[in-house]
């Protein structure tokens, strides 16, 4: 069964999400603060968490920041704010996806699925290396390594990596990242961006200047050697 | 009528001014002149009729001459004409007989008085001054001086100075209007500031710095454009409050519908009819909400970013469960928009959301430019419906919030926010263009998105 952790400070929110995603077939842990939410999930890992961004105490940004820092785990923004600002924030922060309250529950366990089909695609271990100049990309072994040192990538980012490195030199759209990586019919294109952002941060050494993964404008991102 | 503008205005002040201190110069200097030059004639015209009086008198004390052949001797050149007056005769140059009345009564008597006199007159229309002197032995000595020339040229002063006026108030009328082109480029930077904010952006403000007499202005123009952006933010600030206190409740209901709603085959029948009830109105109600946020920031300003518009288009018809071929691309149509996805997004959303209930469903989603060739940069997109088309009366309002087509009405007003087409024509206005509804040839409504500088 998997498991989803809900941080969520309102009461009633927290109640009736968690009897929804049981009712989806998730095993849901709730707590209310951010603080809890980190010792919740360094005593017992869930393997999703859902986080709102308006927290007492700790807010969302610095609770998804001190999760990422402890691990990968795919981490998913409910909130009802739904400002670029907040949400190009809360993505920079690590997480993976956000969605807008009121989200349906079944459009949320569709995302939760999805991100953990994500997860798991890196798990078989086939040994392909996809080599871009200094860039090393190993899709099965979920490894990437920059000059020979490993990278940390979170699952999202490597996906989203092995995307582009699949199809060297072809420009993928937003769209078509969104689709293949988010698994969105349709989606918001900013976590595309924020992504590939957080990408460049850790394979570019000049990211206003990008030599691997670079921006196509108006069309969409490539990675090239 | 239009008031008259500031700078006509002044300019008009400048050219009257202007105009009545020339008239006032050239006035007093035409008099002068004239008075002056009058005086000089007259001087100069005294002597030379004292001088002929003095050789009348020499010629006449000798024998006794014939009068006409006396003043015949006189050299008087053209514009001098000499009449002599004995007991009640009139002599002249020429054998013509005089007429009594050319040395005017007034004057007869005062030289029969035993005194000179002159005397301005008109001769045949023309001015001239005639002076009197009597002479010895009872007679007296007449000269007419012409004062023609004398006229012609005052006459042609007074051209010149009516000429100089003239000029000197359209240099004054000239004047005006450059000087207030200056005193007016200030103002000029408070329209465009003004224009600036009305555009959205209200950081905009004037430095009172640079035109210290128009402080006051630019410090008031400052203080309304702060409080303008504070409410602003405030507004919007509310906005976000709203939705937070909206969203959060409306979670909670979502969910605990959801869990009501797996579990309705075990619920009684009227309360399975309830729960469906609940679950359809707090989707109106998320949509509402959604709506009406998206309405109250809707003055926000875009942010134009490149967009592959097919791309987009097709994304849309796909996230609605439609063919991606609906999608028409006019050729000729550049691929790349430069566009706010998210309101381009939603807006056309809404039409294919409208198109689907109301008009039967698209048949057409378009992207071109329109093709009359002036305005090359007016994009648009459109949705062709398969519905009824819309009312021509309906037309003016149907952009207007909460109000509903008779197609929505029919439909027993149970999905729809009534603010679909409010936003998307919000949208339409933050790119600077307009939503517009026509007929489709063939039948079926035709909805326009107008996305002016679109690349």
């Amino acid at each position: 069964m998997t498991a989803v952790l809900l941080i969520e400070d309102d009461d009633r929110i927290r109640l009736s999400l968690t009897m929804a995603l049981e009712d989806e077939g998730y095993t849901a842990y709730a707590v209310a603060t951010g603080e809890e939410g980190i010792a919740e999930q360094r005593r017992r890992r869930a393997d999703t968490v859902l986080v709102d961004l308006m927290l007492p105490g700790m807010d969302g940004y610095e609770c998804i920041r001190q999760l990422r820092r402890d691990d990968d785990v795919p981490i998913v923004v409910v909130s009802a704010r739904d400002d670029t600002h907040d949400i190009v924030a809360a993505l920079e922060a690590g997480a993976d996806d956000y969605v807008v309250k009121p989200v349906r529950v079944k459009e949320l366990a569709a995302r939760l699925r999805a991100l953990r089909r994500r997860a798991r695609t890196v798990l078989a271990p086939v040994t392909s290396v996809l080599t871009f100049g200094a860039l090393e990309i190993r899709p099965e072994a979920g490894e990437v390594r920059l000059d020979g040192v490993a990278v940390a990538v979170t699952r999202t980012e490597f996906r989203l990596l092995c995307e582009l490195a699949e199809h060297p030199g072809l420009v993928l759209s937003r769209q078509q990242l969104l689709q293949r990586v988010w698994e969105y019919e349709f989606g918001d294109e900013r976590v595309v961006d924020v992504h590939v952002g957080r990408l460049r941060q850790k394979i570019e050494a000049d990211t206003a200047r990008p030599r691997h993964l670079v921006t196509v404008r108006g069309l969409g991102y490539k990675l090239q050697p | 009528m239009t008031p008259i503008g500031l700078r006509a205005r002044v300019s008009a002040a400048f050219a009257i001014g202007a105009l009545l201190l020339s008239a006032c110069v050239t006035v007093v200097s035409y008099e002068l002149i004239r008075n002056t030059l009058f005086a000089e004639r007259e001087r100069t015209a005294v002597r030379a009729t004292y001088f002929d009086a003095a050789i009348v008198t020499a010629d006449v004390a000798g024998a006794d001459p014939e009068l006409g052949e006396v003043l015949r001797g006189l050299d008087t050149g053209a514009d001098r004409y000499v009449l002599l007056h004995r007991d009640g005769r009139w002599y002249s140059r020429s054998a013509e007989p005089v007429s009594e009345t050319t040395v005017p009564a007034r004057l007869q008597a005062m030289t029969a008085g035993g005194q000179a006199g002159a005397q301005r007159v008109s001769r045949d229309g023309q001015p001239a001054l005639i002076i009197g002197v009597p002479l010895p032995g009872d007679m007296t000595f007449y000269e007419i001086v012409s004062l023609r020339e004398l006229e012609r040229t005052l006459q042609l002063l007074a051209l010149v100075l009516t000429a100089v006026a003239i000029m000197v108030a359209a240099g004054g009328a000239a004047v005006g209007w450059y000087v207030t082109r200056h005193a007016l480029r200030p103002l000029a930077a408070v329209a465009g500031a003004a224009r600036g904010i009305a555009a959205g952006d209200l950081a905009t403000r004037l430095d009172p710095d640079t035109e210290p007499d128009l402080a006051v202005l630019s410090e008031a123009f400052n203080d309304m454009a702060g409080q303008l952006s504070r409410r602003r933010e405030r507004d919007r600030r509310f906005a976000a409050d709203v939705s937070h206190e909206l969203r959060s409740p409306l979670q909670t209901l979502e969910a605990a519908v959801s869990v009501l709603e797996r579990r309705k085959d075990r619920l009684d029948e009227r309360s399975a009819s309830a729960v469906g009830l609940i679950a359809a109105e707090v989707e109106r109600f998320q949509a509402l909400v959604n709506d009406l946020l998206e309405l109250a920031r809707s003055d926000q300003p875009v942010h134009r970013e490149p967009v592959v518009i097919a791309e987009l288009l097709r994304g849309i018809c796909r996230s609605r469960g439609l063919e991606a071929d609906l999608v028409a691309i006019v050729p000729g149509t550049p691929e790349v928009w430069t566009v706010d996805r998210r309101r381009v997004e939603q807006a056309l959303g809404n039409l294919i959301d409208n198109a689907i209930r109301y008009g039967g469903g698209p048949v057409a989603v378009r992207a071109g430019r329109t093709s009359d060739g002036l305005a090359s940069d007016d994009f648009f997109l459109e949705v062709d419906d398969a519905g009824p088309g819309i009312d021509e009366v309906d037309r003016p309002t149907i952009f207007d919030r909460f109000v509903r087509g008779p197609a929505a009405g029919a439909r027993g007003a149970g999905d729809g926010t009534g603010l679909g087409l409010a936003i998307v024509a919000e949208h339409a206005a933050a790119h600077g263009g307009r939503a517009q509804v026509s007929d489709r040839p063939g039948g079926g409504a035709r909805f326009r998105l107008e996305l002016p500088g679109s690349v």
